[in-house]
Parts: structure tokens; sequence; C-alpha cells
């Protein structure tokens, strides 16, 4: 990690596990002290099980936890995420954090932006949660900005403001999550736009994140890295 | 862990009750054969094999080149192709289904083959053609499913006007026949493939539900229509005895297996046709992706053998037996409650329930969680179980006074609930009669009818489908009802 990160730094956690275990995982996050989180799914691979592979069960579904907290509670809560559900033995699922630069909609974190930072990164990853049928929306005000695009992906999520229970399980709000990779110099004026569109600054409309990418490939107008 | 393992683990939770509650009646209430335990312990273990199997197969194949049919279909951007697909799909995937051509020919001898079974198959199948294909112009040109359900409905309503109470229950049973355990996955995966190329994500998800629905209200209205053109609607009930009691453990796997053999290969051989052709003129799949599917293709066909030979094997009989012995001996009220429970824990070894469940979560992304969905589901079974056994008691009550009442609840539901609800309602209705239900609960009901004088036995069991396919169309749409008050933000 960069020594220049001040101590509020926001960070990222990354949860791959089986599925069905991502309800347990949040759950278990909230209580230490993480205040929301978003859920997906993947498809994961079985390698090196010749046999499992032949007969065509090469393939396992897996959830996806994205969780955001402050530098502290975040790294404690892997701790206690690893302990918890074993993460540490083979084949309980991975689970990793990565810093975050700038956040927007969030009213438990304060707007703040890293600063400091000795080389400003190429390019950004701007993560955008939203309730499920704003996806495109958030694309539209993007490309607006100057963004080439972005990427889907179906989510269920919690946070402060949504939970409620039904015979004891919780009900968690369908979420969308869109990934846009874009040149940091416009991400200003990304993120703006989005917040602008989207209403974000209103408490449960959505949550904008940044983070900072040191390579890229494949945006057509930059050929270079 | 890995995926054969976990699905074996879910399927084997959900035949555990329905083995238990079996096991339970027999040391309580009756005391059955010792072969008949045995025999119903190894089939509860084959269907257990056969069930995991058939999904994992369903999983690796029929979902994915429903999935995938369904995309190149969409991006041709040619109405006329996904019209003449859509026809061409439910004809011939129905035309072949085990459970219609059982069901056309029984109605044929019921009603003393005055419209003989095959012209009942080519009609019901050519009904839901073209079913499906308005299903397929739902997708497209977003019309919500609600105002099809209602209009298709109404004309149910209309044509039941004209047709005797017995046919109208008949044509009921066959919107259960139709949607058969290798259709449903088929048809779900195909539906999601077309809508999951909206941009809307919203609309995307509402229609990837539904087409179940209207699939299943086509076979309604084929069949009221052709009793339309029979004006001689003498109904006579065919009589059916009890079955012998066969000591023999193993015995009736043997004397079942080529008549199975034969049903599985006619379900599956449809949809495989369909495979190699798309795969020849349009995929081109990379052989490795190929030879994928085809693995699913025989899993499914393999778990697909040995679940329908265990349940018919094994499960038939002692179902028959359970309810004889019980309305034999007069015990009214534990008939009644046995059925609710029976139904409460068959359902959730259907195999394609497993299917809708799995879609549900994959299309919400778990927001409708599948155990909420089982609970729906089963407590709609069990009380439509329930109510078939207690109508054999009350004559009076005719079955069409409660479709009657039931279906303008579930019509009137439609209007408030979330409008995915409706769909998966609606869905559910048609996926839970299965083959578990119509062997193992038909039976039960046939037994209780056998056991009771009053009744006759075709024709008041016949009801039972109907029922079970109503239920949970209206226990689904008042879950969507609480997830929609349960759900709201709260603290803004």
């Amino acid at each position: 990690m960069n020594d220049s990160l001040n101590k509020n730094n926001l960070t990222l956690i990354f949860v791959i596990v089986y599925s069905k275990m991502a309800s347990k995982i949040l759950k278990y996050s909230k209580k230490c002290g993480i205040s929301g989180g978003t859920i997906f799914y993947g498809t994961g691979t079985i390698p090196n099980n010749k046999i499992l592979g032949l007969l065509g069960f090469d393939e396992v579904n897996k959830e996806i936890v994205l969780m955001l907290g402050e530098k502290e509670v975040a790294y404690h809560t892997l701790e206690m995420l690893n302990v918890k559900f074993k993460l540490y033995k083979p084949n309980h699922g991975i689970a990793f954090a990565l810093p975050v630069s700038q956040i927007l909609g969030s009213n438990l974190f304060s707007e703040e932006r890293r600063e400091n930072k000795v080389e400003k990164p190429k390019y950004n990853l701007v993560f955008t949660i939203v309730d499920r049928g704003n996806a495109e929306r958030v694309i539209d005000a993007a490309v607006l900005a100057g963004s080439k695009g972005g990427t889907i992906i179906n989510a269920r999520g919690s946070g402060i403001h949504e939970t409620s229970k039904l015979f004891n399980m919780e009900i968690s709000p369908e979420k969308e999550v869109v990934l846009i990779v874009c040149d940091s110099l416009k991400t200003d004026q990304i993120t703006k736009k989005i917040y602008e569109e989207l209403e974000i600054e209103k408490p449960g409309n959505g949550i904008i994140f940044v983070q900072d990418v040191d390579k890229a490939y494949g945006l057509y107008n930059n050929t270079e890295l | 862990m890995n995926a054969l393992k976990r699905k074996f683990l879910e399927v084997l939770y959900s035949v555990l009750p329905i083995t238990f509650i079996v096991l339970i009646l027999n040391f309580t209430y009756l005391s059955l054969d010792f072969s008949v335990i045995i025999r119903f312990l190894l089939a509860s273990v084959m269907v257990v094999i056969g069930l995991s199997l058939f999904l994992i197969g369903v999983d690796i194949g029929v979902s994915v080149l429903g999935n995938k049919v369904g995309e190149t279909i969409t991006k041709t951007n040619k109405i006329s192709i996904i019209l003449i697909v859509g026809l061409i799909f439910g004809f011939i995937i129905s035309i072949a289904e085990p459970g219609l051509v059982i069901f056309t020919n029984q109605t044929a001898s019921v009603t003393d083959n005055q419209i003989s079974s095959s012209t009942l198959l080519i009609v019901a199948s050519l009904g839901i053609g073209i079913f499906l294909m308005i299903a397929f112009i739902r997708i497209i040109y977003n019309i919500p499913l609600y105002i099809l359900l209602f209009i298709f409905y109404s004309i149910i309503f209309m044509l039941g006007i004209f047709s005797n109470p017995e046919l109208l229950v008949i044509a009921f049973d066959a919107s259960g026949a139709t949607t058969g355990v290798l259709a449903v996955p088929f048809i779900l995966a195909l539906a999601f493939g077309i809508s999951r190329m909206k941009k809307d994500s919203k609309a995307s998800e509402k229609d990837s539900f539904g087409t179940i629905a209207i699939v299943s209200v086509g076979a309604v209205i084929s069949v009221l229509i052709l009793g339309l053109f029979n004006k001689n609607q003498n109904l006579t009930p065919a009589i059916s005895e009890l079955p012998i009691l066969e000591t023999r453990i193993f015995y009736p796997f043997f004397v079942q297996f080529n008549s199975i053999a034969k049903q599985s290969i006619l379900a599956i051989l449809p949809i495989f046709a369909i495979y190699l052709l798309f795969q020849f003129l349009i995929f081109k799949l990379s052989k490795r992706a190929f030879v994928k599917i085809f693995k699913g293709f025989i899993y499914s066909f393999v778990g697909l053998l040995i679940f329908l030979l265990a349940v018919n094997a094994g499960f038939m009989d002692i179902g028959r037996l359970i309810g004889y012995f019980l309305a034999h001996n007069d015990y009214q009220v534990i008939v009644v409650i046995v059925g609710f429970t029976l139904g409460i824990v068959t359902i959730l070894a259907e195999p394609a329930v497993h299917v809708l469940t799995h879609q549900i979560e994959n299309v919400t992304t778990g927001y409708i969680s599948k155990s909420s969905v089982l609970v729906a589901l089963s407590l709609g079974v069990g009380i439509a179980v329930g109510l078939s056994v207690m109508r054999l008691f009350n004559p009076a009550i005719k079955i069409w006074y409660i479709l009657l009442i039931g279906y303008l609840i579930a019509l009137g539901l439609m209007f408030i609930v979330p409008k995915i609800f409706v769909g998966i309602a609606f869905d559910a209705g048609g996926v839970a009669t299965g083959p578990l239900t119509a062997t193992f609960i038909l039976a039960y009901v046939i037994g209780v009818a056998n056991g009771t004088e009053s009744s006759n036995v075709i024709l008041d069991s016949f009801g039972m489908i109907s029922l079970v396919a109503l239920t949970p169309i209206i226990t689904l749409q008042l879950l969507g009802l609480v997830f929609k008050i349960k759900a709201k933000k709260g603290g803004l």
C-alpha cells in the first residue's frame, strides 16, 4: 500500500465464495462494522480435476460480495471473515481488499479524495451501484459526459436503509452494478454527470466510487498503455 | 465441494421429507406390506440419483441450448423467423410430451372415444405452438402479461359457458399435462434468451416469466374449442380397480422399464433434434462446447429414466394404498390432513420446480429466494390436494365452482401484485403439475376415491390436477404482495 494514503482511506472488499454463502458473509460483515454490500453471481472453474472435467462438471456457481468500508474496519472485517468462514482452507473462497480513491453518494463517508498522490494514474474504474432498472440511465449519463460505454452486472444488495425480513429471511433489494473504465481526466465529469442525473445525493438512490487503474487495454481511442 | 455433490445434497433434502412422511404413516395408521415399503425406499434412493442427474444435465444442456436458441432467433431481428420457430417448437415439444400423450389417451377413454386421442393430441399441440408464438410476440413487443392473461381467461370463461363442466375440468387438467419436465426448462430458457436481449433490465427480468403460463392457457383453450365441435358430450366414466398387490420387490421396475424408456426418449428427442439442427445449420459451436451440451443431454436422459422408473414403479402403488386404506377406514379428517401434507412434501421433489426456482434466483440475482418461492408453492399444492380429497366426501362441491372462484381471485390479484410475481405465479401453476404429482398424488386421490363409495373414481380424480395448477397461482401472488409491502425502503 502507498504510505501517502491518509488514515480514513476507503477500501473496497471483494469476497468470492460458493453460492448461498454471500448472504451470510454480508450479515457477518455488518456485525463487524460494514454498512452494506452488493452481491452478484459468477461462475467459477474447478481446475486440475480430470475426472470432473471429463464428466462436464467443471463449472461451479459463485457469489461475489462487494463491500465498502474505512480501511481499519475493512481490514478488521477481512480478518474476521478469514477466521469465521475458514478462508485460509482450500476451496473456502477468497477475499481481498482494494483501495478506493473517491466516493459519492454515501452519507456515511464524507466525500473525499485521495491527496498527495505522487503519480496520477492514467485510468479510473468507476463503480456505480443503483436500483435495478437504473443502470441504463447511468450509462446514458456517462456517455454524455464522454465515456465510451459501460458494463452492467445484475446484483442484489442491502444498505442501512433497506433491510426487511420475510419469515426470518432477509429481503435484499435488486441492484445493478455499472462498471465504467475511463481516462482519469474524464473521471470527474463522468461521476458528476451520473451524480446529477441519478440524484445520488438523496439517500438510497445509489453510490458511486472510483478506483485507480494502472493499466488498461482495449479502450479504442487510446492505443498506447 | 463440486457441482455434483451440491446438487446431490440439494435434491436429497427435497426428497427426504416425502420419504419420512410415508414412513411415519406406515408406522402409525397403516402397516403396509414389507415388500411395498422396501420398494418405496429403493425408489426414493433412485429418485435422488435420477433427479440430481437430470437437474445437472438441464443446467449444462437444455438450459444452455434454450438460452442460445432464444438469443439467436432474436438477433435475426425478423419477426417471421421468431414466429415460425415458436410455432414449430411448441408443436413438436408437446406432441412428444409423455404427460400429454397419456392424458389424451385417458381423455379418449373417458369420453368413449368421441374425441379420438390422436385428434386431441394434434389439436392440443397445435394450440401450444400458436400460444408459444403469442408468448414470443408478447416478450418482443412488451405486451404486459396480465393483460394477455386477462383476455385469455375471459375467453376460457366464455367457452366454459358453452361446454359441459366435465370437459372444462379435463381442459384445465390438459394445461397441467402439457408442461412436462423437459419442456419447462427449455421454454424457460428460450424466454430468458429472448428477453435478456432487451435493453431495459426491469422489463427483461419481468418477461423471463409468463411464457409457461401462456402455453398452459393455450392447451386449455384448444381442448375447449375442440369440445365445441363434439356436441354429444355424454362422458361415460371408466371404472378403475385397485391394483393387485405386487409383493416382488424388483419386479415392477423391470415390467415398467420398456414403457418408461420409451417415454424418456420421446421427451428428450424433439429438443435433441432442435439441438442438432441448430448446431449444424446456425451455431457451429466449438467441439468442446458441443460435447458439453451433449453430455448435458445424456445426463438429463439417464436421470429422467431413473426418476420416472422410480416414481412409476415405487411411488404409485404406495400412494394408492395409503389413500385407499385411510378412506376405507373412515379416517376422513386424517385423509384430508395427509393429503395436505403429501401435497406440501411432494412438490419439493418435483423436477421442474427445481428448474423454475433456480431460474427465479438467477434472474433476480437472489432477490426472490428459492426458499420463499418453495414455501408459497408447497402451501398452495398442499391446499389443492387437501381440497380435492375433501371434495371426494362431499360430491355436492363441484370442481368447477372452486376453479371459477379460484381463477377470479387469481386474476384479481394480478392487478395489485408486483408484475414479476404475476409471471412467476402463473408459470408455477403449470410447473407444479409434474410427473411426481401426476403419479404419486393422483394415485393417492384415486386410492381415496376407491375407498369412498360415493365417488366416481375417474371423474373425481381428474379435477385434482386442475386444482394443483390453480392454487400456486394464488399463493405465489400473495407472496408477491408480502414482498411489495415488506420491500419498501425504510428510513427515507
